[in-house]
């Protein structure tokens, strides 16, 4: 209680000083994030190596070239979690999920009941960390520094949320959700990893998988069941699912109030020693594409035609057209999308064929704009916040041509 | 008819195999991530690894004092680790000693 006071009060002061010279950036550096970190020499459960920046808890990125192509395989999907202690053996027979709260019917489905008692959704859709790509930000933001491979893309199978919460009928008043996983911290007073979920923004794309790609979901993807909410970054996509209770009032969430959050002005943006005093959640994704192929480093022989791979998205707008450069940045041409059928939620793939006819380093460039006409800014555009949050600037590779 | 009731027999075996291997769980495995060496190191290692890995601490990356000490205590006010306070000093100062930004705020 007194430390909440003690925040309280901290924000109103830095509040009166902040805020006057948001533009004056010269101590900020926004660059693209560490690339190329090699793979573990490790595998995890179920996964090939992947970059592990932890091992306790796990927290591995995915590798760019996988970015080549719309979907992402489990076994080289991220992971991320943020408590030690995480179930290694579910019997999916016993596992069930509670639902109780303000409802009239407190549930508890079994993986079973979720399949048989509920219609299937397939929907396919981009899971991101919030944090993705934060190495970009200097001074350096705290928290994981992940390069480009904290996202992918899957297609999930599982019930609706909200035909869920129908079965278990919303008491008038229900107004917010809990939502609980599996993780355990070390220490019993410990805050647990929970989130909060508003239920007027509840849509029907929302929905709790038992399925990843076809296949039951990986342990350290939150098998046996996870949320699913696309088109908003990962932190409250809970894995191992396992309670949702329903409460008229907002929760108050440690993990809602001082994590996953950004400044709440119209730049999402603040300098290091002028902290925005007001923050608000990062929620809906912004526009961004990256380029699976080629990686930085390559070499590629001149007059030999070269295809450019990549992936873009957004918070469920779709995307409209992917621009590639290969001076740079200072001239631009249209990419080929895919057909778009996977849905706005996924990843839209491109592709341009690109033949070189000059030696030496090229800078190749990838830009997507929405169909809202939201675009990328140039990396160095992006603005700082302390949390190292929705980075989207333009991706960049720089490859040799070689004779 | 006799076939059959092999090929069922068969069939269950086979099935119930691979539901008892579902059911195996995983075994996450341990990796070392080395640590600069220097005074304070052992100390430093023994009260963040009660609860994660040193990975999990590096990669905050180089950072200020003021941010190391902020993230120690955050650890003991929010997390509730068994820190002692009198220890707390000993942890910043290896950190910013060897994952420092040289920047004292």
């Amino acid at each position: 209680m007194q430390r909440r006071e003690f925040f309280k009060t901290t924000a109103i002061l830095a509040g009166s000083a902040a805020l006057t010279n948001v533009d004056a950036a010269e101590q900020v550096e926004i660059t693209q994030p560490i690339d190329n970190r090699p793979v573990a020499d490790i595998a995890f459960p179920q996964k090939q190596p992947l970059i592990t920046h932890s091992d306790r808890p796990p927290l591995l990125e995915t590798p760019r070239k996988v970015f080549a192509h719309p979907i992402t395989p489990n076994d080289l999907f991220f992971v991320r979690w943020h408590m030690p202690l995480i179930p290694t053996y579910i019997n999916p027979h016993a596992f069930e999920i509670t639902i109780d709260g303000l409802v009239n019917n407190p549930l508890r489905l079994s993986i079973d009941d979720l399949k048989k008692r509920f219609e299937a959704v397939e929907i396919t859709a981009v899971m991101q960390c919030g944090g993705n790509s934060r190495s970009a930000f200097h001074p350096t933001a705290g928290g994981i520094q992940w390069g480009v491979g904290a996202m992918g893309c899957a297609k999930w199978k599982g019930a609706r949320l909200k035909d869920i919460l129908a079965a278990a009928g919303l008491k008038p008043g229900a107004a917010w959700l809990t939502l609980d996983g599996a993780e355990k911290p070390v220490y019993n007073q410990t805050d647990d990893f929970k989130r909060a979920l508003e239920i007027d923004r509840i849509t029907d794309d929302m929905i709790v998988a038992y399925e990843m790609n076809g296949e039951a979901l990986p342990y350290l993807n939150g098998f046996p069941v996870r949320l699913i909410l696309p088109g908003i970054y990962a932190d409250s996509w809970m894995k191992m699912l396992r309670r949702i209770t329903v409460t008229a009032k907002e929760p108050h969430l440690h993990f809602m109030e001082h994590a996953y959050r950004i400044p709440d002005n119209d730049c999402e943006c603040e300098l290091p020693d002028k902290l925005y005093p007001k923050t608000k959640p990062i929620e809906k994704m912004n526009v961004k594409s990256l380029i699976g192929f080629p990686e930085n480093g390559a070499r590629i022989r001149k007059d030999t035609e070269m295809i450019v791979r990549g992936v873009a998205f957004d918070g469920g707008d779709g995307i409209a057209r992917v621009d590639i450069s290969t001076d740079g940045g200072a001239t631009w041409q249209e990419a080929t999308l895919d057909d778009g059928k996977a849905g706005r939620y996924a990843f839209r793939a491109f592709r341009y064929a690109f033949t070189p006819t000059q030696m030496g380093e090229i800078r190749i460039m990838a830009r997507a704009t929405n169909t809202k006409g939201e675009t990328q800014p140039f990396a160095h555009e992006v603005k700082w916040n302390r949390g190292g949050y929705k980075f989207n600037g333009i991706d960049e590779v720089r490859v040799e041509v070689i004779t | 008819m006799k076939r059959k009731i092999v090929t069922t027999a068969a069939l269950l075996v086979i099935a119930s195999q691979s539901t008892f291997a579902e059911h195996k769980g995983i075994k996450l495995p341990h990796m070392e991530f080395p640590m600069a060496k220097g005074e304070g190191m052992y100390a430093t290692k023994g009260m963040c690894n009660m609860c994660h890995s040193w990975g999990y601490t590096i990669n905050q990356g180089k950072q200020s004092k003021a941010f190391w000490r902020k993230k120690v205590r955050k650890m003991i006010d929010v997390f509730h680790a068994p820190i002692k306070d009198e220890d707390v000093e000993v942890a910043v100062t290896y950190l910013f000693a060897h994952y420092g930004n040289g920047k004292e705020e």
